[in-house]
């Protein structure tokens, strides 16, 4: 692999006010960049010491963050890779508008309202054949259009990948039409199909059952020293990542949601096989610039 | 008698048990994906009131069938349902399937009922009826909570005097009160107080509600925050704040501060932390409590919620929580609403 594959990505959990090691400390030290301006900062501090993408969920706050990137020239050669649907929004959503046939309306109002003729017209014939993957087709074309407008050609969306929640839903439910369409529909449209996971080591094992080919695809999953939400075990986990044909993960969680110090997460993911590259999410100006100096030195250089 | 013994038996000794879910809403979708994955279940129906969902789901699986009534479960020879409705519609489904005979062993998602009444009815038709039946408070399952009521029964912190106990989410905050938006009628209490009401009932025993006040925030008549103050029966004194309005908090969270003869202890869903009178302090994340489970789909709880439902039905076992100690917090709340004055 070479450093322009290797990715090494600012993660978007900090400026959506998100800590997964406690929701509490997070509010205690009120330490959250849910400013999009201070998150553009954070992202150039990060590009200026070796991050050379985006991962994030596509939100009105993350579209915020590319448009002003985008408008102080920030963007020049940024890799993103975009997550959708930003699923906790919506479950959110759902409950405020009386469940999915609220969320539902207010989605179609949206893509209306975007003026995305084809995602319209996929969108009527999935309404009128109940047909969901026309519906799926419509809600993607709908995502890219939003992404590729707020970040301007300067930018490259290398990846959209499915949301861990609705991942793990059609993991649970055995849904392999869904994985097999969404691969498909994206690779004919140049972008790498991802898929970000909790169930690793499942996931990997069903795509393989299903025919779906693992080189087309790119992974985010979490890895860290402590095996902290890698699910089922570290060792399993380990176990599929070094079967895989090439090197196509993305490790989330690298600090274990800040319990482990950057250099102990780095050493750890530095000598994993098959890492195509890291999400990290940071918070202060700081923090982009020791990681990311931190992750280049360390995973640039152990690049083959 | 002996015949449906000997049945029930086979039944359950043989590859898979034949599950369904009523209400395909989040719930519905979360206990489904996962029972699917659980090695000796079989997900074999879905009944959904909503055509329109009922369209969507019949395409989506091969292998499942789909009802638009519980009236036509009997068809599918159920080991267990799962009700996953809104919570208004719990008792009559629940009725319905023990009246029906759909199949002895029910899963409900929390609370219970929508009032005390209706949920006394459903322990009464439970105890005739037998069966393995379990209600969805699945912050019992969380690592944090549990090691809280390990080290509570442990002692460690000596007797309890005094506890408060949060329940917030901000599922309704920042919205103005002229928007089209309006919380749900069931109230905050039984929408996510009734989490942090079914642990200290676990953790203390019972108790009684000694004064109450309920705040609208959105119309007159809706339930937005209350908090209430109660006494257990060896004298605890604790303190409850419930709401759905609070900033900060993105995701639901639950949480008690329990003051002890030798110290206290400070517990949500992500941390534990104890302070002793004597000195030394601890702290556990849930890196640190072993949270990994089989298979994770929004939260390891539900994972572990599911698969003891399962394993009680295997081996013919009660299960906690069920709708005898779950009766309790639909109490507790009918109690809370008749002390409580409104803002």
């Amino acid at each position: 692999m070479t450093i322009r594959e290797r990715a090494l990505l600012i993660g978007d959990n900090p400026f959506h006010g998100i800590s997964h090691l406690s929701q509490e400390r997070s509010r205690i030290r009120g330490d959250t960049p849910t400013s999009p301006e201070y998150a553009a900062k954070l992202i150039s501090i990060a590009a200026e010491n070796g991050a050379n993408g985006f991962m994030f969920s596509v939100s009105d706050t993350t579209l915020s963050i590319l448009d002003i990137l985008r408008k102080n020239g920030n963007n020049d050669g940024l890799r993103l890779y975009a997550i959708v649907p930003y699923a906790y929004e919506y479950v959110r959503l759902a409950g405020a508008l009386g469940g999915v046939p609220g969320l539902a309306k207010k989605l179609v109002r949206e893509i209306v309202f975007s003026g995305n003729f084809r995602a319209m017209v996929s969108g009527l014939n999935g309404v009128v054949r109940s047909d969901l993957a026309s519906l799926f087709k419509t809600y993607l074309l709908y995502e890219v259009s939003r992404v590729r407008r707020s970040a301007g050609g300067k930018a490259e969306l290398e990846s959209v990948l499915l949301h861990q929640l609705i991942t793990d839903l059609c993991l649970g439910l055995s849904l392999d039409w869904v994985f097999k369409f969404y691969t498909e529909f994206l690779l004919k449209r140049g972008i790498t199909p991802g898929f970000n996971t909790g169930n690793f080591a499942l996931l990997v094992k069903k795509l393989k059952e299903w025919d779906i080919n693992l080189k087309d695809v790119v992974i985010a999953a979490p890895f860290n020293k402590v095996g902290f939400q890698m699910v089922p075990s570290k060792e399993e986990c380990e176990k599929a990542l070094a079967g895989l044909p090439k090197p196509n993960v993305l490790a989330i969680s690298i600090l274990a949601a800040g319990y482990l110090t950057p250099k102990e997460a780095v050493n750890y993911i530095a000598v994993l096989p098959n890492i195509k590259g890291v999400a990290v999410g940071v918070s202060k100006e700081k923090h982009a610039n020791e990681t990311f100096q931190l992750l280049k030195e360390k995973l640039l250089h152990e690049v083959g | 008698m002996l015949e449906k013994l000997f049945y029930d038996v086979f039944k359950l000794s043989g590859d898979k048990l034949r599950t369904a879910v009523v209400g395909f809403g989040k719930m519905g979708v979360l206990h489904a994906g996962i029972l699917n994955l659980l090695p000796k279940v079989q997900f074999v129906a879905v009944c959904e009131k909503s055509a329109l969902i009922r369209r969507f789901v019949e395409k989506l699986f091969n292998d499942v069938s789909v009802v638009d009534d519980v009236c036509k479960l009997p068809d599918f020879d159920l080991d267990a349902v799962y009700v996953t409705t809104p919570i208004s519609s719990h008792f009559a489904v629940v009725k319905s399937i023990y009246d029906l005979k759909v199949a002895s062993n029910v899963f409900v998602e929390k609370p219970l009922a929508s009032n005390y009444g209706e949920a006394r009815e459903l322990c009464d038709l439970a105890l005739r009826l037998g069966g393995v039946n379990m209600v969805g408070y699945m912050r019992r399952f969380s690592v944090t909570f549990r090691k809280a009521g390990d080290l509570l029964n442990q002692k460690v912190i000596g007797e309890p005097v005094s506890f408060s106990a949060y329940a917030f989410s901000s599922d309704f905050f920042g919205i103005s009160e002229n928007s089209k938006v309006c919380t749900p009628k069931i109230g905050v209490m039984r929408d996510l107080g009734c989490h942090a009401i079914d642990l200290a009932l676990w953790f203390f025993g019972d108790f009684k509600v000694n004064n109450a006040e309920i705040d609208s925030l959105f119309r007159g008549d809706s339930e937005d925050s209350a908090s209430f103050e109660v006494e257990t029966q060896s004298g605890v004194c604790g303190k409850f704040d419930v709401s759905w309005c609070v900033d900060k908090y993105r995701m639901p969270e639950v949480g008690f501060t329990v003051e002890g003869s030798k110290g206290v202890m400070r517990v949500n869903d992500d941390e534990l932390e104890l302070r002793l009178n004597d000195g030394e302090r601890f702290r556990w994340f849930r890196h640190d409590l072993k949270d990994s489970v089989g298979f994770w789909l929004g939260a390891p709880e539900y994972y572990r919620e599911d698969e003891c439902f399962v394993k009680s039905l295997i081996d013919g076992k009660d299960v906690e929580p069920n709708f005898f100690s779950s009766v309790k917090v639909d109490l507790v709340i009918d109690e809370v609403k008749a002390k409580a004055k409104r803002k």
